[in-house]
């Protein structure tokens, strides 16, 4: 999976996004009494990105989203859109349009009134209003539903109604608020695909806010992960998901081994990671440093991990003595347990129909490029970060 | 709705309604209590003339909200926990009363009972003296009980059946269930039910002045020292007395319902089934509710009969010479038509776009603006007419209509029933949905009238209907203000009881409740639902 993609030459930010930025936003702090909620948050978005702010439940990413919106003012830090600050723009002038979690539909308007909405405020003739409504309704999928009242429709039909209705003043930057929250899962997921093929039609920045990494990775060009009001860390889906740079992020996206080791022989962008009897050579990413001896993770994704029958190695491989634990069909992967020296490893085996069941003592196989060093955070740095 | 400094539309929106309110709610009250002055006051509590008609409206309140309560909670008990028959009679004559002015019953009151009276002479040939103390207290307990229905049974239809049935099921009995569930959650809506009967009875005035006699109540002191001395200090002095102790009891019930509370008048039957009461029960509640009905049919039969009729109870020859003498003097009930339809647009609209302003806002201050709208409702009608006197009697505004003053003051007066509605109804919109047409470019205005205001339809027709009813029945707030070309029908018919001209006293209160009655029907069927009512008061 991880081998048609950059390796560790992958860009921290999509190529030249700072100059170009469509969207930026600059130490940002968002108060709620005593309490932060967004705490100096920055990041550029390019134009035309699908851009995805995720993290847990409570981490600031409506609140983030609220004050590109300009329904929040931001306590500091500027909000900078296609270079210009518009901290001051009063939200209905900043071209911003919004798709909300509840949808918020106009219950006392029709489907065609609700997407004709924008474009009434605008001034725009009838005429051509509504020849550009049922262009709308079409391409989201509504035709012919266009004098149906909101409360007559799916909660799928009700979500693209919201989305037509954001589209059709062609605003200079979508907002979604967990857009697909409230649907079913089946419905969610084509829906999602319909959203990406949205966006790649229209070539709109997407702003999108989710807490549901899957949705996060599979449709967005850049990820920012927060967490308690800050960027954790922003990138590709790729980096996000293979390079987290903190615990928090492996822990969060997906499935991970975290294991204690000691770095040793470190030597420029190099390293050893040295735990139980095991030695597991490892690139540092960009910005990352390790001293001698300082106790650091291991961090390897389930799916990077093979299984052998025991005492089995392999060229370019570490192999690992451990005994199944347990283990459960997920249907589309087994999962297993393997118990290494008293810690338990969770490794994912591809098409479990096709291979065997392993039991007892088995061999645990690490291919060192798919491992990867997180530093933890002390004390010392958390203060002075 | 973003920052007023961003959106200058809204923050001139904000300066407009505040300066409505200081200046019509505000102002005139100051107003009043500023006129007696410092050695006014001190002269006028030496004098001490004060101390009876005090005592009086204590002792009177206390008594008419007392049956009054309780013939209202018996009836209200009756529509929402038995299954009487006749309810929806029931529901139909409790709601009559609402919509005439109260004193009406203090005419059939002395048309039945007085030293004439159908009944005291006719019947048993005597003459008694009923004015005074017990005339009034009687008189009060039949023209508000029903108020004090209204506000129970809302409250009492709110409580939760499912508790009730839960306890029933535990083998509690009906009386039981009642006195240990149902009584300790609703008590504060009792309160507050009860202490707005008692603002209702304390600031009455047509009542008092029509049987009172020589028992004098600080509304009759205030309007007799006027009227009969053209002492405006000692009224002002008066009135102030008068507000103190209705503001002492609105905020008594505010503390008990947050300010929350307005009865909805909906003709529709609780959905929820209550669990089942004893047969006898229901047999007592319904001979209860007849009686209670047949008191106020008693009182409007009394108007129809002597409207209809040469000289009511000595002559009963059917005539309409009293409905022709409405007819030559329509110039009152066209102007209460008139200034109550004005009066209830405009304060419907006013109260939706305050509400807007202060629910939907981030600005200090709101809670003042908040209080300031809200505190009408304690204001006695005599002390907010009286404002509006003493504040617009001047000279250089001898080119303001007095007709519009009195509009302005029904707007005003009637404010805080529509605005309460429409925070209420402001809390249950999402603000996602402002927010949605904020996104798609509309500003906070045209937010407001695009998509707040369709969908406040049910609370713009509260305040609407509410501040309609209340200006077509309400005699306190005109009675300083009316001159010959802006009298209304109450002050008509005040006027002609006055002059012992039943007939056609009693034709225009006919006329004018039709009116009434007409009028809710049309703007029932133009909006197509439901007519929602706030409590009215004389
Ligand atoms: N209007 C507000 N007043 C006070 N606190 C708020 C307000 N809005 C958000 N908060 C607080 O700020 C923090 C961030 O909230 P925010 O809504 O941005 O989180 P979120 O990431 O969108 O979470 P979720 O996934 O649950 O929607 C939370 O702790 C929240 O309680
Ligand atoms: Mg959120």
């Amino acid at each position: 999976m991880a081998d048609g993609q950059p390796g560790s030459s992958a860009p921290e930010v999509l190529p030249g996004a700072a100059e170009t930025a469509h969207l930026r936003v600059d130490n940002v702090t968002k108060r709620f009494g005593a309490a932060k909620a967004v705490d100096n948050v920055s990041f550029a978005i390019p134009r035309g990105a699908f851009a995805t702010l995720l993290g847990p439940s409570g981490c600031g990413k409506t609140t983030t989203l609220r004050m590109i919106a300009g329904f929040y003012d931001p306590d500091e830090g500027d909000i900078v859109l296609s270079g210009k600050r518009i901290n001051q723009l009063p939200a209905h002038r900043r071209g911003t349009a919004m798709v909300f979690q509840d949808y918020a539909l106009f219950p006392h308007m029709t489907v065609k009134d609700n997407v004709g909405y924008g474009l009434r405020v605008a001034g725009v003739p009838g005429k051509e209003r509504e020849r550009r409504v049922a262009e709308t309704l079409e391409f989201v999928g509504l035709g012919g539903l266009g004098h149906r009242w909101p409360n007559q429709l799916s909660g799928g039909q009700q979500q693209r109604v919201a989305v037509g209705r954001a589209l059709v003043v062609r605003p200079q930057i979508l907002l979604l608020d967990e857009p697909l929250s409230n649907l079913d899962a089946k419905l969610r997921e084509s829906l999602r695909w319909e959203m990406r093929e949205l966006q790649q039609q229209l070539r709109m920045t997407f702003i999108y806010v989710t807490h549901d990494q899957d949705e996060a990775l599979s449709l967005s060009d850049w990820i920012a992960v927060m967490n308690q009001g800050r960027v954790e860390q922003a990138g590709t889906p790729w980096e996000i998901y293979y390079r987290p740079r903190t615990e928090f992020l492996a822990d969060f996206v997906g499935a991970v081994n975290l294991v204690p080791a000691i770095a040793r022989d470190v030597r420029g962008a190099t390293a050893v990671l040295a735990f139980g009897g095991a030695r597991v050579p490892v690139g540092l990413p960009p910005g990352v440093s390790v001293r001698e001896d300082q106790e650091v993770r291991l961090s390897v994704r389930p799916e990077s991990l093979w299984l052998a029958s025991a005492g089995a190695t392999a060229q370019g491989m570490i192999s690992l003595a451990g005994t199944v634990a347990r283990r459960a069909f997920l249907g589309d992967i087994m999962r297993y347990w393997i118990n290494v020296d008293g810690r338990e490893w969770i490794v994912d085996q591809a098409d479990p129909g096709a291979g065997v069941a392993f039991e007892g003592s088995v061999s645990l196989m690490l291919r060192p490029e798919r491992a990867h060093v997180i530093v933890p955070a002390t004390p010392a740095e958390l203060s002075s970060g | 709705m973003t920052s007023l400094r961003r959106e200058p539309s809204l923050l001139l929106a904000l300066l407009v309604v505040t300066g409505l309110v200081l200046l019509f709610i505000v102002y005139p009250q100051v107003r009043v209590v500023a006129t007696p002055g410092g050695s006014g006051y001190a002269d006028f509590f030496s004098g001490g003339s004060w101390v009876r008609p005090l005592q009086n409206s204590l002792s009177v309140t206390a008594l008419s909200t007392t049956t009054a309560v309780l013939l209202g909670f018996v009836y209200a008990y009756a529509m929402v926990y038995t299954d009487m028959r006749g309810k929806p009679f029931f529901r139909l004559v409790g709601i009559l009363p609402l919509l005439s002015p109260p004193f009406v019953v203090a005419a059939a009151y002395i048309l039945l009972f007085g030293p004439r009276g159908i009944i005291t002479y006719h019947v048993f040939g005597q003459s008694p003296n009923i004015l005074g103390l017990f005339g009034i207290w009687g008189v009060q307990t039949i023209a508000f009980f029903p108020f004090s229905y209204q506000l129970i049974a809302d409250v009492l239809s709110r409580s939760d059946a499912r508790l009730e049935q839960a306890a029933r099921n535990l083998g509690a009995g009906p009386w039981q269930v009642f006195r240990s569930v149902t009584l300790p959650l609703t008590r504060p809506g009792l309160g507050a039910a009860i202490l707005t009967t008692a603002i209702y009875v304390l600031e009455d005035f047509g009542n008092p002045a029509l049987i009172g006699g020589l028992y004098t109540v600080l509304p009759t002191q205030a309007y007799g020292l006027i009227s009969g001395f053209g002492d405006l200090s000692g009224a002002a002095a008066v009135s102030t007395i008068l507000l103190g102790l209705a503001l002492v009891i609105y905020v008594a019930k505010l503390r008990l319902d947050g300010g929350r509370q307005y009865v909805t008048v909906s003709g529709k039957a609780s959905s929820i089934p209550r669990p089942p009461v004893p047969r006898w029960v229901s047999w007592a509640a319904f001979i209860a509710c007849s009686l209670c009905a047949l008191v106020i049919l008693l009182v409007y039969g009394t108007l129809v009969v002597s409207a209809l009729t040469l000289a009511f109870p000595t002559n009963l020859g059917f005539t309409t010479q009293h409905f022709e003498y409405v007819g030559a003097h329509s110039l009152s009930l066209r102007n209460t038509l008139v200034y109550g339809l004005v009066a209830a647009t405009l304060s419907g609209i006013f109260a939706v776009l305050a509400a807007f302003l202060v629910e939907r806002g981030r600005w200090r201050g709101r809670r003042v603006l908040d209080f300031l709208l809200i505190m009408p409702a304690a204001v006695p009608g005599l002390f907010f007419g009286l404002g509006y006197a003493t504040a617009f009697n001047e000279q250089w505004l001898d080119w303001v209509d007095r007709g519009a003053l009195i509009t302005i003051s029904m707007i005003f007066w009637n404010i805080p029933v529509g605005y309460q509605a429409a925070v209420a109804g402001l809390r249950q919109i999402d603000r996602s949905i402002d927010e949605a047409a904020t996104s798609l470019g509309a500003s906070g205005l045209r937010t407001f009238r695009d998509v707040l205001v369709p969908m406040l339809g049910g609370s713009v027709r509260v305040g609407f209907t509410t501040t309609f009813v209340r200006a077509v029945t309400t005699l306190s707030v005109v009675i300083f203000l009316f001159t010959t070309q802006s009298t209304t029908a109450t002050i008509t018919i005040f006027q002609l009881v006055g002059d012992f001209n039943w007939g056609g006293a009693t034709a225009f209160t006919v006329a004018d409740v039709g009116m009434a009655i007409i009028a809710l029907v049309v703007i029932a069927v133009l909006g197509r639902g439901r007519v929602s009512l706030g409590a009215a008061r004389g």
